[in-house]
């Protein structure tokens, strides 16, 4: 450990259900930018959490200025000189502008509010990150996503900080703002504050930070000056491989009939049109990076959101039909399973039986009757071939683990019998052994001739079980690759190749075709 | 009255409930010579219906996490409507009665459609309805009692050969139809999905607007019939009736294991709570308890209900 450092963070260990952060090992000096890049999940945010306070490290040692830092909390990274400005924003809609910034210590007079000062210095902050014609005294929910990203900016730098952490500051900001905020940190720096930067976009990381460390999997693989390091030498060490290995898990794919078919569809949240087609005995896969707009694609397609242009048809034994809302999506075959099994899919405090049993079998009326010896043996039957764990199937789900819920959540379509599961992360938060037997649940069902669409962070994951992937890269589709092609760093440069496209050194690594993916 | 109680026993969650009615019934009946007659019966049995009718409504809208405020004002004022129809307009009752119906089921759907479709708290549509209907109970009946006469009474009055009243048997109906409804039935299922996790049911393909709709517009037609059930038992349209009665029907609800967060609920064990409600009102004031007093006791009675059936369903889950 040199003397200097401003951070210095060894063998840093922490895990949740596996490790997430494996003997970290970091060192930051005064005044440096460092940039930390990695793939979704390699534990950018664990770090940046623990630092913050909100988490606590489960073994090493973390230095600030030669002592040591242990935060038991927000509050002590607040003392010890550590801002931060989350990636999720944390700004309370319904106060100002100005009590936002100064939310930690709000100037007094007596025993009310100093409005004036309050207002006096959040004015002097929102014009230095360049919220030229925004009102301090304003409501931050009148505040748009990018003018937010800039007040949580602001919110951050409001403290002098040895420490500044951004965790993809930019992501909703236009080029111009961008810049702009780059030449702050760069200020700052120059100032003597040291700076971590996570983002994505790695023409940014290059331009804007000192150093760059890779995190993969929670090992801290490379730690390199910018001025040595290319965009490419960056993807290679994020994903470790420059051939894919997958174990193949790849049989004929059966009969192609398009069973769903996508075109030219934009919603609120997809502005670029997207066509896409799904056939029948296939397992199509959708990567992309944090915010690219996955989970955006899948609602869509499910009828969740409304669109704003294209359409969606569900192609079935010939018949043409529009998916336009939910409802109808369930009833001609098609179920979706949310990226968070708690919030979208659970009920929670209700039976196992009754979380596999809604919606139901298709073609059940309302007022009918329903046989409860019959529901009992199909959930019996659904438990046994998922090997869902349980005491019971009156088991409330809230008591079974994380994997038994989500195999509870695929039974419930199994039961209805859909054609197309629309999957958005399907092992998120589950064990190897209950990965693996979603794995082999999927493929079986593709041998049946149901289709499966699913979205992935994990690109290992998507070579391994499907047929062909798709990449969304800033919500837009940008390529298809075959198995044939399939390469972990080619699609995890295509999952970066929107972000990076504003580089002119750097052309998009797929054209869009003009035929659906 | 023991076949009552046999249905709730093999209805109800557990024995809970019953358990308690019946240690009410046999305290009242030590402390009070009285108490076993036919006159506190007769008494027992005809306060029920209406709140019977209210409580079921009000129970399947707690199902879906909503709330009914209005039940109370709603039957007031479906039962000035009958009065109106009947006396003033010269209506047949037949006549009167369904109009009273309508009434109800359309004030009922006014809160269903603000609350589903335009996204509005149920508390604060059902508490403007609660205003409202009460204000247009006295201006139908020019803030005086209409005295209907004595053909709407049959309604509430024993049926020969029978023993019990047409009212109180088809509350019993009801209670037997919803509870089998809500048990039973996809829609029951789905209702029950909506309160526990609306976006979950959303992402199932459940709309849950048109259920929460209809949960509205059934609690204020139920409303609509405990307004007619109540002019029969008054024989006159009082614009007063129902006063308070939707805290009595979340009080039942709630006794009877449903929970205010939504996805949890029984109309037997509603029903229990409405029997509850009612021998603890006729047996306290048989022992001669003071009407503050009562008030009081039934007020620490509900809390007390809850604070057990909290504790029995952790108790429930932890093992």
């Amino acid at each position: 450990m040199t003397e200097s450092a401003r951070l210095s963070i060894s063998s840093l260990d922490k895990a949740f259900a596996a490790p997430v952060l494996k003997g970290v090992k970091l060192e930051i000096a005064g005044g440096e930018v460092h940039a930390i890049v990695g793939e979704n999940g390699a534990g950018k945010s664990t770090l940046v959490n623990i630092l913050a306070g909100n988490l606590r490290k489960d073994g090493g040692e973390i230095r600030l200025d030669g002592s040591i830092y242990e935060p038991q909390g927000p509050r002590d990274s607040y003392a010890a000189g550590i801002a931060c400005a989350a990636q999720e924003l944390s700004s309370i809609e319904t106060l100002s502008v100005a009590e936002n910034i100064s939310l930690r210590a709000l100037p007094r007079k007596g025993l009310a509010i100093d409005r004036k000062a309050l207002n006096a210095r959040a004015i002097k902050l929102v014009r230095r990150v360049g919220l030229q014609n925004i009102d301090p005294a304003s409501p931050a929910e009148t505040l748009s996503l990018a003018d937010r990203q800039l007040l949580e900016f602001a919110k951050a730098i409001s403290i002098d900080c040895r420490l500044l952490i951004l965790d993809e500051p930019t992501a909703a900001l236009t080029a111009p703002q961008a810049d702009h905020l780059h030449s702050i940190v760069a200020d700052l720096a120059a100032a003597g504050t040291s700076i971590i930067y996570i983002s994505h976009r790695l023409d940014d990381v290059l331009s804007v930070a000192d150093k760059v460390s890779v995190l993969r999997d929670g090992e801290l693989v490379l730690t390199a000056s910018t001025q040595q390091t290319t965009i490419p030498d960056l993807v290679e060490a994020m994903s470790g491989r420059s051939q894919s290995t997958s174990a193949e898990r790849r049989d004929s794919v059966g009969d192609a009939r398009v069973v769903l078919n996508a075109t030219d569809l934009t919603t609120d949240d997809l502005p670029y049109a997207t066509s896409l087609v799904l056939r029948s005995g296939e397992i199509v896969g959708l990567a992309g990076l944090a915010g690219a707009g996955r989970s955006e694609l899948l609602s869509a397609l499910f009828g969740l959101v409304p669109l704003t242009g294209g359409a969606v048809q569900r192609i079935d034994n010939g018949k043409e039909q529009a998916v336009l809302n939910a409802g109808q999506a369930v009833s001609s075959g098609i179920a979706f399973l949310g990226e968070d099994r708690q919030s979208m899919g659970l009920f929670r405090g209700q039976s196992l039986l009754i979380n596999m049993m809604v919606p139901g079998s298709a073609g059940l009326k309302m007022l009918q009757r329903i046989d409860s010896k019959i529901e009992r043996s199909a959930g019996a039957q659904l438990v046994e071939k998922l090997s869902i764990r349980c005491r019971d199937l009156a088991q409330d789900v809230r008591e079974l683990s994380g994997g038994n819920q989500q195999k509870a959540l695929l039974a419930r379509w199994l039961h209805r019998d859909s054609d197309i599961l629309l999957l958005d992360e399907p092992t998120r938060g589950v064990d190897v052994r209950t990965k693996n037997s979603i794995y082999d649940l999927l493929v079986s069902l593709r041998q049946k001739g149901k289709t499966i669409f699913m979205a992935s962070s994990e690109i290992e994951e998507l070579t391994t079980v499907c047929d062909r992937i798709l990449v969304l890269s800033d919500r837009k589709l940008v390529r298809s690759f075959e198995r044939s092609e399939y390469s972990e760093q080619a699609i995890l440069a295509a999952a970066f190749s929107e972000f990076t496209a504003s580089v002119a050194r750097h052309s998009p690594t797929g054209s869009r075709d003009a035929s659906p993916l | 009255m023991t076949k009552i109680l046999q249905s709730v026993g093999r209805h109800a969650e557990n024995n809970f409930i019953l358990a308690s009615l019946i240690l009410l019934i046999l305290f009242f009946g030590l402390l009070s010579d009285n108490f076993f007659s036919v006159i506190t019966l007769t008494t027992i049995l005809n306060q029920l219906p209406a709140l019977t009718f209210v409580t079921v409504g009000m129970t399947l809208v707690l199902i879906v996490a909503g709330i009914d405020l209005s039940v109370g004002s709603v039957m007031g004022f479906c039962a000035a409507v009958v009065g109106v129809a009947a006396v003033a307009w010269g209506l047949p009752l037949w006549a009167a009665c369904l109009l009273g119906l309508g009434t109800g089921l359309i004030c009922g759907m006014l809160n269903g459609l603000l609350v589903a479709y335009f996204a509005l708290p149920s508390f604060i549509v059902t508490l403007g309805m609660l205003e409202m209907a009460r204000g247009l109970a006295y201006l139908t009946t020019g803030s005086q009692t209409m005295y209907i006469g004595s053909k709407i009474q049959s309604l509430a009055l024993p049926l020969p050969g029978i023993g019990v009243s047409a009212a109180l048997i088809s509350a019993i109906v009801l209670v037997i139809a919803a509870q089998f409804v809500l048990t039973r039935t996809v829609l029951g299922r789905y209702l029950v999905a909506i309160g526990t996790n609306e976006q979950a049911a959303r992402m199932s393909g459940i709309d849950p607007r048109p259920y929460r709709l209809m949960v509205l517009a059934v609690s204020g037609a139920l409303a609509g019939i405990a307004g007619i059930f109540n002019a029969a038992y008054l024989g006159s349209a009082d614009p007063n009736a129902g006063i308070g009665l939707e805290l009595s029907a979340i009080a039942a609800a709630v006794i009877g294991g449903t929970s205010l967060m939504g996805g949890r609920g029984s109309i037997i064990g509603a029903f229990a709570g409405v029997l509850i409600i009612a021998v603890l009102q006729n047996g306290l004031a048989q022992i001669g308890v003071s009407e503050p007093t009562k008030r009081i006791i039934t007020g620490a009675v509900i809390i007390i209900a809850v604070l057990i059936d909290r504790w029995r369903v952790k108790h429930a889950s932890a093992s």
